[in-house]
């Protein structure tokens, strides 16, 4: 397959990939948008929501439109890290330890229901998701890029969880909300199915890939390329630095999240069709990159505040650049 | 009755000093009035409970709660004899259970159901006999002030039942092996013929505790109370003296009369001469019903805490403000005679105003958080004088827009000539259709701000190529060519749907 090799073809391949996708998850433009950014910007997801949302069936049709191997673990409470990322067994008939590659080796992995793991598995998943590679039996193995996790959250039933540690939750670069999709999407949703359009099922198959594995990290590379003024960039990082100091907040965000909120602004840019980053590029990505990097003080969350309305209140507090 | 014999020392104590008595009471004669409280209620607990299985229904069970004044006669029988060195047997107590359990008993089961002075009043039936007016007579007498506290003692021991009840129920509970699966939820809220004789049980087994400690409780005080009123500590005193000493007349006499004080149930296994006496007995009992017997008037004052203390320091003109205020308010008497005075209904009119204020502001909070407004209010946005860092001011502005682009662009200063011409634009139409914008509004912001509230107007619509001409110079450092910024700033002039400055 091609690879784009301008920022326009960027682009273009972009806003493709989104609109295929967009085909088969209906009424859910932008948490598709979002899950894209983070894609190209090579980074993981974490997806709140409840289910039947279409979680799976959106990490499917994005290993279908660009071709990349896709896996699913179903994290359970006796969930061992060896279940993710594979163990040394005993081959009797080579009289040899072979190594048995656990879901993780692969290119998207769909994490599902990842705080109902204990906190050890969690981490040999988080482990994989910093480091892009999996040690076992002290043999190192890289994974193929792209690689994305993309974790999953059920917000309601949270008896018997293990929340995710906020050190933990920083490696996401974005924390994304899927929700009920409006009535006029969920009814034409409702009549693709009935009239055969789509299947109920998680049929991707009328899928056709608009790029490959190369041409993901293609645009990755090009989205590097992406203008940032100084000023823009001071805006992000004076966005990330009055988190710590806001009045709601009892901790804000770390300088990982004003590198991901450059890098998340970026690709917004150029999804945007345009090779420089606006301020307003770096509004659109701020609340999936904070949401789950903050944390409400008590009197907020007693007040009934949540985190996307302080980074509301935050968003409108801080001064737009000027130039 | 003898009060020498009294095991416990009969002396005028505070309301919760006398329910500290009741308890020691208990504690020493737990078993005994235990045994009593099983011995009279286990039989008609388990039929009803049978009964209530039967009809798989609370009713016969609401009945056996209906009853307890009725159970909790024999151990107040118990009690009063066993204070005085008089310990009565089961038998006994079965045998005399007319005389001591029927006297008022109807009315405490009808009317006074649910008086919380029950375990203070029972004693006024079942040890004094009294009947009739009586009743109210010695009802005036032992509930004048000072309050004995019985009420509180009710409420206070039916908190103590129900949590001990729910928490031996939540014992039983974890008790339950979890193959039975139980659900706590379910446990409470479907209740089953198992379910109600299991909570029925605990709470039964509960009762066994708290009615023998209630009852000494409220026998204490009234045993406090009668000590206070008839002075049962000097007669004993003098009793004393008149033991040391050879009796004479009138110590002899004295005692009699203090003996004669109504107690009868007691008293006429003691003394028979008290029949004799009734006479006097009567008197007695009217004067202490009558209205200048020990008068108590309850009279309320605020002071100023140490105000002895204060005297020598000059007060500053806020104190003595609220000490004339309070001390006037204080003073009804003198409430013409003083130019200062504010009358209680005045202090009480603020703060009913200040109460109302309070939990009408509370209300209307609560309702914006769950964002009610009631009336939708009209919007009237103040016309912001910053956009994304750039000044809209009227005053910030050139008189002459087309020459002062047209300057900036002769010294090819593209970038001005664009801040220019998008600031004039947004200054000329939020003028025409104010919108909120925060400080942290961008220039993206305000377009779709103002195209979502006010569609396609033709400023708006000339405004999306502005913004983007700004925004690639601004951001992207490609400033558009000078003929780009002439044919938009034509553009812009030749909607003139509002007024340029100057232009």
């Amino acid at each position: 397959m091609s690879q784009p090799t301008t920022l326009q073809e960027a682009a273009a391949l972009a806003s493709e990939i989104e609109q295929r996708l967009n085909q088969v998850l209906i009424g859910q433009q932008q948490v598709v948008r979002e899950v894209l950014i983070a894609l190209i910007a090579g980074g993981h997801v974490l997806i709140e929501g409840v289910p039947g949302l279409g979680k799976t069936l959106l990490v499917r049709s994005l290993g279908k439109v660009l071709e990349l191997d896709f896996n699913r673990i179903q994290f359970t409470p006796d969930l061992m890290p060896t279940d993710v990322t594979g163990h040394a067994m005993y081959d009797q008939k080579t009289e040899q330890f072979r190594i048995r590659r656990g879901p993780a080796f692969t290119q998207l992995l769909l994490a599902d229901e990842i705080n109902r793991a204990p906190a050890k598995t969690q981490a040999a998943l988080l482990e994989v998701m910093q480091e892009r590679q999996i040690t076992i039996e002290g043999k190192a193995f890289s994974l193929k890029e792209p690689y994305m996790v993309l974790a999953t959250q059920n917000p309601l039933d949270q008896e018997g969880t293990y929340p995710l540690p906020e050190a933990e939750l920083d490696r996401f670069l974005f924390k994304v909300m899927i929700d009920y999709p409006d009535h006029g999407d969920e009814t034409r949703l409702v009549n693709m199915v009935l009239d055969g359009t789509i299947r109920a099922s998680l049929d991707v198959e009328s899928l056709t890939p608009a790029t490959d594995g190369a041409g993901l990290m293609a645009i990755r590379t090009l989205s590097d390329s992406v203008l940032i003024d100084g000023e823009v960039l001071d805006y992000a990082l004076r966005i990330v630095r009055t988190t710590r100091d806001f009045s709601g907040l009892s901790h804000g965000a770390s300088p990982r999240a004003s590198i991901a909120l450059a890098r998340a602004g970026r690709v917004q840019a150029l999804v945007e069709g345009r090779d420089f980053v606006t301020p307003d590029d770096i509004q659109q990505v701020a609340r999936p990159v904070l949401r789950h990097r903050i944390q409400l003080s008590a009197d907020a969350e007693i007040e009934g505040q949540t985190p996307e309305t302080v980074l509301g209140r935050l968003l409108e507090q801080v001064e737009a650049p000027r130039q | 009755m003898e009060l020498e014999k009294a095991s416990a020392r009969l002396a005028p104590r505070s309301p919760w000093q006398a329910v500290d008595l009741g308890t020691q009471m208990f504690r020493r004669w737990a078993w005994p009035t235990v045994r009593i409280w099983l011995a009279f209620t286990l039989l008609p607990f388990v039929l009803l409970l049978a009964y209530a299985s039967m009809l798989e229904s609370w009713w016969p069970l609401v009945l056996f709660w209906w009853f307890k004044p009725m159970w909790e006669r024999p151990l107040l029988a118990w009690y009063s004899h066993a204070l005085f060195a008089e310990e009565l047997t089961l038998k006994t107590l079965f045998k005399r259970w007319k005389q001591y359990a029927l006297p008022g008993l109807f009315a405490q089961l009808t009317w006074r159901r649910l008086s919380p002075s029950r375990s203070f009043n029972t004693a006024i039936w079942q040890l004094e006999g009294a009947r009739g007016d009586q009743v109210s007579q010695r009802h005036q007498v032992l509930h004048r002030a000072p309050s004995n506290r019985a009420g509180m003692l009710t409420l206070v021991l039916f908190h103590i039942e129900q949590f001990m009840g729910y928490g031996l129920l939540a014992l039983f509970y974890t008790l339950v092996p979890w193959q039975f699966n139980l659900e706590l939820s379910d446990w409470f809220f479907e209740q089953s013929v198992l379910q109600t004789a299991i909570a029925s049980s605990c709470l039964y087994l509960v009762l066994c505790i708290t009615e023998p400690l209630y009852v000494a409780c409220g026998f204490a005080l009234y045993l406090n109370k009668r000590t206070w009123l008839e002075g049962w500590d000097l007669q004993l005193g003098l009793t004393r003296i008149g033991k040391r000493r050879k009796p004479n007349g009138i110590a002899a006499a004295l005692l009699i009369g203090m003996l004669a004080l109504p107690f009868s149930e007691p008293a006429t296994a003691v003394d028979h001469r008290v029949e004799d006496m009734h006479a006097e007995q009567q008197q007695i009992i009217e004067l202490l019903a009558g209205e200048d017997y020990m008068p108590f008037e309850t009279r309320t004052q605020r002071e100023w805490k140490d105000q002895d203390n204060d005297e020598g320091e000059e007060a500053s003109w806020w104190e003595a403000f609220w000490k004339a205020f309070f001390d006037r308010a204080n003073d009804n008497t003198s409430t013409n005679s003083k130019p200062f005075s504010i009358p209680d209904n005045l202090i009480w009119a603020v703060f009913w105003a200040l109460f109302a204020g309070i939990v009408l502001w509370l209300l209307m909070k609560v309702a914006s958080q769950v964002g009610f407004t009631g009336r939708t209010r009209k919007q009237n946005h103040v016309i912001p004088t910053h956009v994304a860092g750039l000044d809209i001011r009227q005053q910030s502005l050139p008189d002459d827009i087309n020459a002062a682009v047209e300057n900036a662009l002769h010294d090819t200063d593209i970038r001005t000539a664009m801040s220019l011409l998008l600031r004039v634009s947004l200054a000329t139409l939020l003028r025409e259709y104010p919108v909120a914008l925060a400080a942290g509004s961008t220039e993206q912001h305000c377009l779709r701000t103002l195209q979502r509230q006010h569609g396609k107007a033709p400023g708006i619509e000339v405004l999306q190529p502005v913004v983007n001409a700004w925004v690639r110079t601004a951001w992207a450092h490609r400033p558009v060519s000078a003929d780009e910024v002439r044919e938009l700033l034509a553009q812009w002039q030749a909607v003139r749907f509002v007024e340029v400055p100057n232009g």
